[in-house]
């Protein structure tokens, strides 16, 4: 190619407390291009990505802006080389407006002052862009987890980029967002610009992208053009296997028996909700983000306050009041946000596999260290959890710290596993591990609930997927009637309401 | 006449903003009102010039000290050292004033001696990386002790006239908070400023963003520094001479007076409109209480109260949301 890549990386290495993060990897962002960067989970994306961007230094190696090498590349450096990221994780200020968020660290200024008229016209520009709709006044706070994404990437687009590098952009957007980010991406690649785009959704990646590289342990295992590959060929290259088999095989497993079942139940955002659960099904919860499907679980869960007019909680006749009770009685929550709510991340595997069992134990009973060591060493031998137990969770790869939120309920045998969108952020080999444990789970008898923003696992591992949409279950599809197309149209409300069997 | 236009075009964004920002005090700012009014109804002197000039002389040393202390606390820090700070800017006032250094002299050495100590724990607490409640509980032995080495028992003198000026019968401690906060409102209105809640909130993101965060929180260690200096100055110059442990007492105000407001532990999370509310209402509560009655032992049990009172009642109104 004639022209010299806008951003680059040639020969990258980076080791964090003597681990190879990264060896010897090289990426080169065209302009007018939009580049794919796969891998799994722990593959070394987003290490490369802060290289990039300058948030961290390469060990060997160099970042190159323009074909020139660039020795002390930081993020004020990134930002003037016209470098723009949009992060997994925030990068916002809750307490500060939409515009103030957007424009922060590139403030246009007067006087030495923040020229909010400025401001106001450079941030409704970005916004536009995106669909923001938003009052630019508005505390960043205040706006759903999907629409602070959004904010974010208007922030990028606020910067004016040459280079856009798009962490995961789509992991917590509704279907209409991530179609208005699809075509803005389309339009700002006809301007040139080189865009790098990082996703576990294949077939987004598909759709979008001419150009992918794959990592597979911190090793660049493909750098080609998109033309002529499927998303089957990309996932044997970032797994070394086929995908055929992510889904395992459904197997009717479901009974008549009900594990849970509520009558005009209402929690948080859910309003008088009827819900049958089963035992030996996955249900799954779907619907775009943030209608009160997780108030849904922590409600049955009585982890926050719920009101209905009779449940039947595994033969109790009540909701539980309170987490310890919800425990008796069989059921078990696991969080979305593993690292804040589901695990506690600066202490050992094994603590975190044992708190439960804490819990329960009698208050001033002395600890078997032993008993415990042998428990926690046969979950993670029946998890796959590879290595010490002695090491912090933080040390884990997201799929392997999401095996551990799991594994510490296992113990205990829940009747009823209440799950909260499990595979959020989660490599593809851990994904079909988790498939597969919560299609045992179910083949076992228990009742299974699956809150999932991803469509696909909805429809391949559902026995029934209910539908939320502001509060209320507004189709329940059986497994004949799933398919994504049913439950993106029940979600956004483009269908007429399917009756509940 | 460009500046009028754009100016009415900034309204479009900044007072939008100014506005979201009185959501959270709303509260706040009503109780403070409760409260004025019952402090003019026992004391009805408030509302004559000299009683007004009295009751915001009062009130002036808690005011600064609860900004220094919420700025702090905006960018995730907190300091110990307030009422350190506030002694060693009573004796430096009170030890040069009538030397040969004069007024002016004096006043830029306070000044100075505040930006200076609060820019060396800014730099120690951000740079080195160490937690501020132990940089800054050290720094409060380190400063007390400096103003004990200074002025080991009360005494030095503040001239007459700048007594009169700012204890006296007149509004100058008023005028000067309100300057204050207009230029608080100017410096939140700079980029370095406005950084500070993002520095306070998210400060990996903030320095992706490419903001300075090293450089917002020194910063703000050195106008706090600044504030409570010049709270010294002001106490000197209310009792006229310079007393080493006068400010002791401010350190756990300040930190109440904040709270008060409605400033977070968490970085990142209040106003600086609210600090100023919760120390006027701290103010007003040690007033009226005083004309209840109470004996001082009272009053420190019922403010406690009222503070606990005051963080849990926004918390159980969001609880039963």
């Amino acid at each position: 190619m004639a022209t010299a890549p806008l951003l680059a990386a040639r020969g990258v290495s980076k080791s964090f407390f003597g681990n190879p993060v990264l060896r010897d990897v090289s990426i080169a962002l065209q302009p007018g291009r939009v580049h794919a960067l796969l891998g799994e989970n722990g593959a070394g994306k987003s290490t490369l990505i802060n290289l990039l961007s300058g948030a961290l230094r390469p060990d060997g190696g160099a970042i190159e802006v323009d074909g020139r090498p660039v020795w002390r590349m930081t993020p004020a450096y990134a930002q003037q080389a016209g470098i723009a990221v949009v992060q997994q994780e925030l990068s916002l200020t809750a307490s500060l407006s939409i515009a103030e968020n957007i424009g922060l660290g590139a403030y246009p200024r007067r006087f030495g002052l923040l020229d909010y008229p400025e401001l106001a016209v450079r941030a409704r520009a970005a916004c536009d862009l995106v669909g923001l709709r938003e009052p630019l006044s508005v505390p960043v706070g205040h706006l759903s987890l999907g629409r602070r994404q959004m904010v974010e990437i208007a922030k990028a687009l606020y910067r004016r980029p040459r280079v856009l590098i798009l962490d995961e952009p789509t992991s917590s957007l509704s279907a209409t967002e991530t179609k208005v980010l699809t075509e803005l991406l389309e339009r700002l690649r006809g301007e040139g610009i080189a865009i790098l785009y990082i996703s576990h959704r294949l077939n987004e990646v598909m759709a979008l992208c001419q150009h992918v590289t794959i990592l597979k342990d911190g090793a660049c295992t493909a750098d080609r053009s998109l033309e002529g590959t499927d998303a089957g060929g990309l996932v044997r290259l970032m797994v070394g296997r086929d995908p055929g088999d992510l889904f395992p095989q459904w197997q009717a497993s479901v009974s008549t028996a009900n594990a849970i079942s509520v009558r005009n139940f209402s929690a948080g955002l859910m309003r008088d909700v009827d819900l049958d659960i089963r035992t030996g099904e996955v249900l799954g919860i779907g619907g775009l983000v943030g209608q009160g499907q997780e108030d849904l679980l922590l409600g049955l869960y009585g982890a926050i306050p719920a009101r209905t007019a009779s449940a039947t909680i595994n033969g109790a006749s009540s909701l539980p009041s309170g987490v310890p009770k919800a425990n008796a009685l069989g059921l078990a929550y696991v969080p979305a946000d593993r690292k804040r709510e589901g695990l506690h991340l600066i202490h050992s595997i094994i603590t975190n596999m044992m708190l439960p069992a804490f819990a329960r134990l009698p208050a001033l009973k002395l600890r078997s260290r032993r008993a415990e060591r042998e428990t926690a060493r046969g979950l993670a031998a029946q998890l796959g959890i590879k290595g010490d137990l002695d090491r912090p969770a933080q040390a884990l790869s997201g799929g392997n710290q999401q095996k551990v939120a799991l594994a510490k309920w296992m113990p205990h045998h829940p009747l009823a596993l209440l799950l909260n969108d499990p595979t959020r952020g989660v490599d593809v080999e851990t994904k079909r591990e988790i498939y597969m444990m919560l299609r045992n789970f179910a083949a076992a008898g228990k009742a299974v609930v699956l809150l999932s923003s991803d469509t696909p696992e909805l429809v391949h591992l559902c026995d029934r997927v209910a539908v939320v949409r502001e509060g209320h279950i507004v189709a329940m599809l059986e497994r004949g009637a799933l398919s994504e197309e049913a439950i993106v149209s029940a979600a956004m409300g483009a269908e007429q309401r399917q009756v509940a069997a | 006449m460009s500046t009028v236009g754009s100016s009415r075009q900034a309204g479009a964004l900044y007072w939008p903003v100014q506005l979201r920002r009185n959501v959270g005090v709303r509260g706040l700012f009503a109780v403070v009102m409760a409260f004025l009014v019952a402090y003019g109804f026992l004391f009805p002197g408030l509302f004559t010039a000299s009683g007004f000039a009295k009751f915001t002389q009062s009130w002036f040393p808690l005011a600064l000290v609860a900004m220094a202390q919420a700025i702090l606390m905006l960018t995730g820090g907190i300091s110990l050292a307030i009422g350190a700070m506030v002694s060693l800017g009573a004796v430096i006032a009170a030890t040069t004033m009538t030397g040969p250094l004069g007024v002016a002299g004096g006043a830029t050495a306070v000044a100075l001696t505040g930006v200076g100590i609060g820019g060396a724990t800014g730099f120690i607490v951000v740079k080195l990386r160490l937690p501020a409640i132990v940089v800054t509980l050290a720094g409060s032995f380190i400063i007390g002790g400096a103003a004990l080495l200074i002025l080991p028992r009360p005494g030095g003198a503040i001239p007459e006239w700048l007594s009169d000026l700012l204890a006296g019968n007149t509004p100058a401690a008023f005028v000067l908070l309100v300057l204050i906060v207009l230029l608080w409102k100017l410096y939140l209105a700079t980029p370095l400023g406005l950084s500070l809640y993002a520095a306070g909130e998210n400060p990996v993101g903030a320095y992706r963003s490419g903001v300075p965060v090293d450089g917002a929180r020194v910063a703000a260690y050195a106008i706090s520094g600044l504030l409570c200096t010049g709270a010294g100055l002001f106490v000197a110059a209310q009792t006229g001479s310079g007393d080493p442990i006068i400010g002791t007492a401010f350190t756990l105000n300040s930190i109440a007076a904040a709270v008060l407001g409605g400033i977070g532990f968490l970085g990142g999370q209040g106003t600086m409109r609210g600090a100023l509310a919760g120390s006027l209402l701290l103010s007003l509560m040690i007033s009226v209480m005083f004309f209840l009655g109470f004996t001082p032992v009272a009053q420190y049990v019922a403010q406690g109260l009222i503070i606990i009172g005051a963080v849990a009642i926004p918390q159980f109104r969001k609880v039963q949301r």
